[in-house]
């Protein structure tokens, strides 16, 4: 049940993020949402349960997306591990703390992809400039937005988790 | 019997190789996944289908209907003959736009002469650094992979990956890609490739060539995806260095890849087997 939960959510990300961003000429420069998804469960959810569904949905992201074939499960798999590790060295109640994880988080997935491009490749490198400001605007949003997504992913989890025990009470009964 | 610490480090170390590894063998083409590359498209490509046709609906709903509702109220405070001019006027140049488009992509179709499919965009990348594009028209409809995508302003890219009904297309704006071409005027040979800022290059073409700002850029035909004389973009700067074989030139596609809704595939592109030698 939990996973038809995350499978939702990380459908309803992609959808977002593939349709709906691309008419919004504001959020042209937005970072990976499904990343923000990552951050929310290496920080609340234990890893036997996240783990299958990094794999999966790292897996959807390279079938739709136009970038090397393995980088997205890479990425949020090296996302997920950092954020794991983060946990243990720093103290997670803290609200800057959250702010930091999205940013790194967001930085970390883009210095993945420049690190993957340099290994595969050597004559088409990315543009300095334009990287560099890309990044910084999509580290920006993920500052402005992230908490608030971690919130709303939280409260959704919360409800969902009611939403199943309110069926299984039923069926007790 | 060893220090954890050193696990640990041994372990990631294994970790970044084994990833190394995996990604240059999955970025080999001839590498098969038997159908695992297809999943996310066929899963996600039906629910944004039916977002993109939600948005167009609504969009259309807004435009048409509502629209037209606040500009009734607008005539009916001033005069009501006026209000159904401007209504009448509003309408005809939404006609008249939409039948433009139309009758440029019906021309196009005519005259590229090949067998096409038109087919609609309803997914873009969800990375902001690759430029692909998912299209409603996959192996049902005769789409295989590396079929030439096209507009009426020129050329769209490639299809990359094709499931039943939806297919990947990889924009010629995206750093993976690599089109054989000509400058229109003086033949002058090289490649366009894609660069990250939306914009392409043109490559390897030799120094000896004169070529000036605004020349047309269009297919060579010898790469034996694109069919030889569409339109790629026009030239938009020229660095001739003081050294070197090449020159480095930039070229603008001519077509807006911020406002594709409709693409045509060529289902009978000139085809090339490559057969290796043993």
């Amino acid at each position: 049940m939990t996973y038809c939960f995350y499978a939702g959510i990380c459908l309803c990300l992609i959808i977002f993020q593939t349709t709906i961003i691309p008419y919004i000429s504001i959020f042209a420069s937005c970072y990976d949402l499904l990343s923000m998804f990552i951050i929310y469960l290496a920080l609340y959810r234990p890893a036997r349960e996240s783990i299958p569904v990094i794999l999966f949905f790292g897996l959807v992201m390279d079938n739709i997306s136009g970038g090397p074939f393995c980088f997205y499960i890479m990425s949020y798999f090296w996302l997920f591990l950092w954020i794991k590790a983060a946990i243990k060295l720093l103290y997670i109640n803290n609200r800057f703390f959250l702010l930091f994880i999205v940013a790194s988080g967001v930085l970390m997935e883009n210095l993945i992809l420049f690190g993957v491009a340099v290994i595969l490749e050597t004559d088409s490198q990315f543009s300095e400039a334009f990287s560099i400001r890309t990044v910084s605007v999509q580290v920006l949003w993920a500052i402005l937005t992230g908490p608030f997504f971690l919130m709303f992913f939280s409260k959704m989890h919360n409800g969902w988790n009611k939403f199943k025990g309110l069926i299984a009470g039923d069926n007790g009964q | 019997m060893f220090p954890k610490k050193n696990v640990v480090i041994v372990g990631i170390l294994f970790l970044v190789v084994i990833n190394i590894i995996i990604l240059f063998v999955s970025n080999r083409r001839q590498f098969s996944l038997y159908g695992a590359e297809r999943i996310g498209i066929s899963i996600v490509a039906p629910f944004q289908n039916i977002v993109t046709h939600s948005i167009c609906f609504v969009r259309d709903m807004w435009r048409h209907y509502f629209f037209l509702v606040s500009a009734a109220k607008e005539a009916e405070n001033l005069r009501r003959a006026l209000s159904c001019a401007i209504e009448k006027n509003n309408r005809c140049v939404e006609i008249e736009l939409s039948n433009l488009r139309l009758r440029n992509l019906l021309n196009f179709r005519k005259s590229i002469a090949n067998q096409i499919v038109a087919a609609e965009v309803i997914g873009k990348d969800p990375a902001l650094w690759f430029k692909t594009i998912i299209i409603d028209k996959g192996r049902a409809d005769g789409v295989k992979k590396s079929f030439p995508v096209v507009v009426a302003e020129g050329i769209a890219g490639q299809v990359i990956d094709v499931s039943n009904h939806y297919s990947k297309v990889l924009l010629i704006i995206d750093r993976n890609s690599a089109v054989d071409a000509l400058v229109q005027g003086n033949r002058a040979r090289g490649v366009v490739t894609g660069e990250s800022t939306g914009r392409c290059l043109f490559k390897y073409v030799l120094r000896k060539h004169d070529l000036s700002v605004g020349g047309a850029v269009v297919t060579s035909g010898l790469d034996g995806v694109f069919p030889k004389g569409l339109r790629i973009g026009r030239i938009s700067g020229v660095i001739k260095r003081n050294s070197g074989m090449f020159q480095k030139i930039t070229v603008t596609p001519y077509v807006d890849f911020e406002k594709l809704e409709e693409v045509l595939v060529i289902l009978n592109s000139p085809k090339h087997e490559f057969v290796s030698k043993q």
